[in-house]
């Protein structure tokens, strides 16, 4: 296996532990632990109740986003620790900072401090019950835009997945008439992803620069392994770009499976997934030509 | 429109059976008509619309997704014998399956 090809990519959320590979990596409890411990006492003691099996803190939005979080960092230290190095990084939505950390470009304190500062920006700005996120799958963009149009709806499309694949943000209740309608229409899958806030949206847009009032000051590293916008696809190669990136990206809509073609198109061949529920990997069965996913353990326990 | 025979309801059986044992990790041959996709087999959409590109692909077939999806809607599929039902119809009449409805 070509090392020089892989990139690590990370989550934005933990949806479930069903297919979770740490469980065949004995060192992973450990190193999670250590960051979990040290998260816990920087953002909150909370997270120390958090267990996998019998309180995975799936529901709440930041405390789900922060075991996400120190997820992808402990599962990037371990790649990294056995010798794996990614020619290339990228986050899925909030999984931009576990995959700046991947890079050296930010400390794990940093990025505990740009979730926790994100999100207190978001909250003093947005409503907390107007707003939501839903998936599609089985419409067209067109068909979604028709929808949208035709029902009056003040929805985005923030995230395309694949052809078929798309994440629309607005508000809540436009969310659910759109899912009774793209059911009608013909989705063969249309569901709430379970978050109050408009991520990528424009209506983020004033916590962004709240959020860039942090983010001017924190200490901020050109990354040592590019990183891909999921915003632009362009590579983030310093730290000017890394901080502008930071801000942009809770307010723009990202595009994941430009992504994912263009780290094809530079090289990539494997990718492998720095979070426990495997959604990127399935996801990637619909990217025609986007390369191949191996679980983050494979790597490990075949070196 | 295609002309299903005896072989290509065979041959779609073992797609579907194959399939499902590789991405659920089940012993293929436990897996019945009457097994259920999502409670007995932990299956999800996203296998669904995998399968259906298969054969897409393998039958050369001509139909939208949206008109599998609405078709689902009033023919929900929940067994392994029903998702096989519907992939032969899906076979057969390709975008023609909401005629089925007239």
């Amino acid at each position: 296996m070509a090392e020089n090809t892989i990139s690590f990519v990370f989550p934005a959320f933990i949806s479930d532990y069903r297919d979770d590979p740490s469980r065949e990596v004995p060192v992973f409890h450990e190193v999670f632990q250590e960051y979990l411990s040290k998260a816990a006492g920087l953002a909150g003691s909370e997270l120390l109740a958090f267990h996998p099996e019998s309180n995975p803190l799936l529901q709440n939005e930041l405390l789900n986003q922060y075991i996400s979080y120190i997820y992808g960092c402990s599962c990037a230290g371990i790649l990294l620790n056995s010798g794996i190095k990614p020619v290339m990084t990228a986050g899925y939505s909030m999984g931009i900072y576990a995959s700046l950390y991947s890079t050296g470009s930010i400390s794990f304190e940093t990025g505990l401090l740009f979730i926790q500062k994100a999100y207190e920006a978001i909250r003093s700005t947005v409503p907390g019950d107007h707003y939501g996120m839903c998936g599609v799958i089985g419409l067209s963009e067109k068909d979604i835009r028709e929808i949208a149009v035709h029902y009056n709806l003040n929805l985005a499309i923030v995230n395309c997945n694949s052809d078929h694949s798309f994440i629309i943000a607005g508000d809540s209740f436009h969310i659910n008439v759109f899912l009774l309608k793209a059911r009608e229409e013909g989705a063969l899958h249309a569901r709430s992803l379970g978050v109050s806030i408009p991520y990528h949206t424009n209506l983020l847009t004033e916590a962004s620069k709240l959020l860039a009032e942090t983010v001017s000051t924190a200490d901020v590293h050109a990354p040592g392994i590019p990183v891909i916008s999921v915003l632009s696809q362009e590579m983030i190669t310093d730290a000017e770009q890394v901080r502008r990136e930071v801000v942009k990206n809770i307010c723009h809509p990202f595009n994941w499976l430009a992504t994912q073609l263009k780290m094809f198109n530079s090289g990539v061949r494997i990718f492998t997934e720095c979070g426990p529920s495997q959604a990127l990997r399935k996801n990637s069965k619909f990217i025609p030509g986007g390369g191949k996913f191996v679980n983050w353990n494979t790597l490990v326990n075949t070196l | 429109m295609a002309k299903i025979t005896e072989n290509t309801r065979t041959e779609v059986r073992e797609i579907v059976l194959a399939f499902f044992a590789e991405e659920c990790e089940a012993d293929k041959s436990q897996i019945k008509d009457n097994t259920s996709i999502i409670k007995d087999l932990d299956g999800d959409s996203l296998m669904f619309l995998e399968l259906i590109e298969i054969f897409k692909k393998k039958y050369n077939l001509d139909i939208e997704l949206k008109t599998i999806g609405k078709y689902a809607v009033k023919h929900p599929v929940e067994t392994i014998g029903q998702l096989i039902e519907m992939q032969m119809l899906i076979i057969e009449l390709e975008n023609r399956l909401l005629e089925l409805e007239k």
